[in-house]
């Protein structure tokens, strides 16, 4: 957890500084130009409350949770601004802050049934059946692929999965899933603020994957993907994590794969985890290359904006989440493309709420691309 | 407060800001001072419209509310940093592009759209608007004519109002003015009221649409740096260019402690600063535009040129580029190092006086000087050709400032006010590119002698009550409030 106070050095730079160039790619501030809102403001914001300028008021918690942590304020800066929001909103909890009731009933399924959804942990299951995939135990693999929460137990998003584990298997990778027993990994938690539960929960988690021994983490989810990669740094744990289009990419490029190319023109949305904060740009566009005509969006890769779904925002400011989406596939529709790829689940179901634009996950579509060449 | 009520009833109660939090936020802006000295206007406001403008300036006049608009907050010297509290109109909201007439080769913007945003319109059809200072992301239509800022593309284009063709304001009595001349480029009539807003730091009104000129984007450019013994002879230098006939796009005079706050790239990558030769005082970066053939055929002209004033072109690329994307393009990994990571501890701060074009070696040894004086760590010395094909500069006289300290912001602020007084002394001006917000206010009358009062008489004619932005060019006590 982080001390607001240990920020306060970098929080009066920005002031000093004070050039606004976060502004520009800030998907919620160039939605709602409320200068509160962005993260030169945020950062005054937190330097006011420091200083006992005033107190913490509703628009100080409107600016703590009005932001997707999408990264792209950092893109411009050496300060590391969206750590500064996160630590902001752990302070407002340990302040008195109640969680807000949207984020507080995400927290209570966690806490429940093990992931964000309300979902019995029994529906973790329902993605995998007919695949013949192996339940993970102790010493008997040494890659476990790792679902994650929403995929695994959100109907539409479960092809997505299913796509994974083909390709996985057609590589000839051997792995196991945790099926019911996989844990959520904490993405939620650690975003809203609740660091100690977070804490907890990734402590668990690592203990678990090292009493079954696995050595290397593939997932389909890039909340998943960050999150546990920086859990494995953080706890000292010899454990590698990687996001499926990495592991997947690699055998699409030495010709392991084959695939048959479309001619329909796509293009391709960087989740913020995966792209920004997880650094993966380069795997997703050879997979892209290889199955599509494929176009770049005028602000993609680092500069990709965020789709709205994250940290929050979608369940607890819809309307502006939805404003964000809408941006988005409007700005796929420029491109000419009739077909929008990402790789995951948040991006997906988010952009899948707005109408116009034919949404699809990057594994069903490579799936989709080896078996026109097989059937 | 009555009149905050009276702002919800007319532009809606989610255009009105008043938690003590949010306009924190709006209480400061790039300028040098201490996080003590957040000026919080009482309220802000975040119009749509020229007619919300209209509502919120016809409510401060029946109270008696100061009025302060501001666009991106980039400014240097506080302009539209509220100094009596009142409303806060952040204009930022309002950045709908109105027309692109891609014939005429204009467009029509509200004041609130980013430089930046302007070119992101017009790009697609083949045309810029060179207006370009450095906070180009961030730094408005409207807060770029009301401050009258410098531009990378000067030299050739000259600054916001040789782009600024009309533009319409809200008066301070909440009158809704055009001035200018339509889509013409210029005109004989009448007196040009358009050309008191560049620097007016919205204390005639506020600019709320702008009609700019844009230039069809040239096909390629090409950018140089030439090394000179001397700051004076970079000067003569291109004063003989321009009489040889080329046509320069961009010309940037830096002394040899300037070069190293623009080359972070190039010291990040090589762990040292450039090379240049220790007889440099001075290093021009210099800019052709155009089609290929003719941008080489100058670039060289003005290479066998510099010979004559025993020059030298800088051969390794990195430092141009370094520099060139420092101060343009803005695009450079990792960008950081410009800004917070030098600034750290501290910041950017410069004062902006200009001078006759041939005392310019003459005032460099004295902003050498007085930074001394104040204890100030020096930056250096920049001078940007900011006048269409002459060689006139601005000059940016820049220093470290620990805004964490009070003392060295006050030092700071003697500093900029004692170059701005010698500059008078040169027979120059006080101002080239920050105009003189309320820093300048204590001794404008040095600049304008009895002019200075038809200019409290102009202000009067727009703002009869002293409404808006009070304290800027004047002090307060002078305009009778």
């Amino acid at each position: 957890m982080t001390d607001l106070e240990e920020l306060k050095h970098d929080l009066e730079t920005c002031f000093g500084t004070s050039c606004g160039f976060c502004e520009r790619g800030c998907p919620v501030y160039q939605t709602l130009r409320i200068k509160t809102i962005s993260m030169r403001g945020r950062n005054r914001t937190m330097l006011g409350l420091l200083e006992g300028k005033f107190d913490i008021t509703p628009s100080v918690v409107k600016a703590a949770f009005e932001c997707t942590l999408c990264g792209n304020c950092d893109r411009w800066c050496s300060l590391k601004n969206t750590e500064h929001t996160r630590a902001l909103r752990e302070y407002l909890l340990k302040h008195g802050v109640e969680p807000l009731k949207e984020h507080a009933s995400l927290l209570a399924s966690i806490k429940n049934y093990g992931n964000p959804w309300f979902q019995p942990r029994s529906a973790r299951n329902k993605w995998k059946k007919g695949l013949d995939i192996p339940k993970a135990a102790p010493g008997k693999q040494d890659v476990l692929f790792f679902a994650g929460c929403t995929s695994a137990v959100m109907k539409p998003l479960m092809a997505s999965l299913a796509a994974s584990a083909k390709l996985l298997k057609r590589a000839g990778t051997e792995f196991a899933v945790m099926g019911q027993d996989e844990p959520c990994c904490g993405s939620t938690l650690h975003r809203v603020g609740q660091a100690e539960a977070f804490e907890k929960l990734e402590r668990d988690n690592f203990d678990k994957f090292k009493t079954l021994g696995i050595k290397k983490i593939v997932t389909a989810c890039p909340g998943c993907y960050t999150t546990l990669k920086k859990s494995a740094e953080k706890l000292g744990e010899d454990i590698e994590v990687v996001h499926i289009a990495q592991e997947i990419s690699d055998l699409v490029g030495k010709g392991d794969l084959k695939v048959r190319r479309s001619t329909e023109k796509m293009t391709y949305h960087d989740p913020c985890h995966l792209g920004r904060l997880g650094g993966v740009f380069e795997e997703p566009r050879e997979i892209m290359g290889a199955v599509a005509d494929y176009v770049e969006m005028p602000n993609s890769g680092y500069e990709a904006r965020c789709c709205g779904a994250g940290a929050g925002l979608q369940s607890a400011f819809p309307k502006l989440s939805r404003e964000l989406a809408q941006k988005k596939i409007d700005e796929a529709k420029s491109t000419g493309a009739t077909t929008l790829v990402t790789c995951c689940p948040f991006c997906e179901t988010q952009l899948r709420s707005v109408p116009g634009m034919n949404v699809v996950d990057l594994m069903e579509l490579l799936l989709k691309a080896t078996d026109d060449v097989s059937g | 407060m009555a009149f905050i009520d009276e702002l919800v009833s007319a532009i809606g109660e989610e255009k009105v800001l008043t938690d003590p939090a949010e306009l924190y936020v709006y209480g400061a802006d790039w300028s040098p001072r201490t996080p003590d000295e957040v000026r919080p206007p009482e309220v802000v406001v975040l119009p749509d419209t020229t007619r919300d403008i209209q509502r919120i300036v016809n409510i401060a006049y029946a109270h008696g509310v100061p009025v302060t608009a501001g666009g991106g907050l980039t400014g240097m010297l506080g302009g539209a940093v509220p100094l009596f509290g009142g409303i806060y109109i952040d204009t930022t909201t309002m950045r709908s592009i109105v027309e692109v007439d891609p014939k005429n080769q204009t467009l029509r913007v509200q004041a609130g759209a980013t430089l930046q945003e302007v070119n992101d319109a017009v790009n697609p059809y083949g045309l810029w608007l060179p207006h370009q200072p450095e906070s180009k992301w961030v730094s408005t239509v409207g807060a770029a004519i009301a401050c009258d800022n410098d531009s990378t593309f000067g030299v050739r284009y000259g600054k916001i109002l040789n782009c600024l063709l009309s533009a319409e304001i809200v008066t301070g009595t909440g009158e809704v003015l055009e001035l200018g001349h339509r889509k013409a480029h210029f005109t004989s009539s009448g007196y040009k009221l358009k050309d008191l807003l560049a620097g007016s730091e919205g204390t005639l009104g506020v600019i709320t649409e702008a009609t700019l000129k844009l230039e069809p984007i040239p096909e390629t450019r090409m950018v140089d740096m030439i090394v000179f013994h001397r700051m004076g002879s970079a000067v003569d230098f291109l004063s003989r260019i321009l009489k040889a006939g080329l046509c320069i796009e961009a010309a940037h005079i830096n002394c040899k402690h300037r070069l190293k706050f623009y080359t972070h790239a190039y010291k990040d990558k090589h762990g040292k600063d450039p090379d240049i030769p220790s007889w440099a005082e001075a290093l021009l970066a210099i800019a052709f535009a155009g089609d290929k053939d003719i941008v080489k055929e100058q670039r060289d002209h003005a290479i066998d040129i510099a010979a004559e004033f025993e020059a030298e072109l800088v051969k390794e690329r990195e430092i141009v580029d370094s520099w060139w994307a420092s101060k343009y393009t803005l695009e450079f990994e990792p960008f950081k190092q410009k800004w917070p990571d030098s600034q750290g501890t501290k910041k950017f701060g410069a004062a902006d006086p200009g001078v006759p074009v041939g005392r310019l070696e003459e005032f460099y040894h004295k902003f050498i000087e007085v930074a001394g004086k104040h204890d100030l760590e020096i930056i250096g010395m920049n001078a940007y050709l900011e006048h269409p094909n002459s060689i006139g500069f601005s000059l940016s006289c820049a220093v470290f400032v620990d805004y964490r300290s009070a003392d060295e912001v006050k030092r700071f602020r003697m500093f900029h006010d004692e170059l701005s007084k010698l500059a008078l002394e040169f027979d120059g001006t006080m101002s080239t590119f920050m105009s003189d917000s309320d820093q300048k206010a204590p001794y404008l009358e040095l600049e304008h002698g009895p002019s200075l009062r038809y200019m409290m008489e102009i202000k009067k004619l727009f703002d009869p009550k002293g409404i808006m932005n009070p304290g800027k060019k004047f002090p307060r006590e002078a305009e009778g409030k």
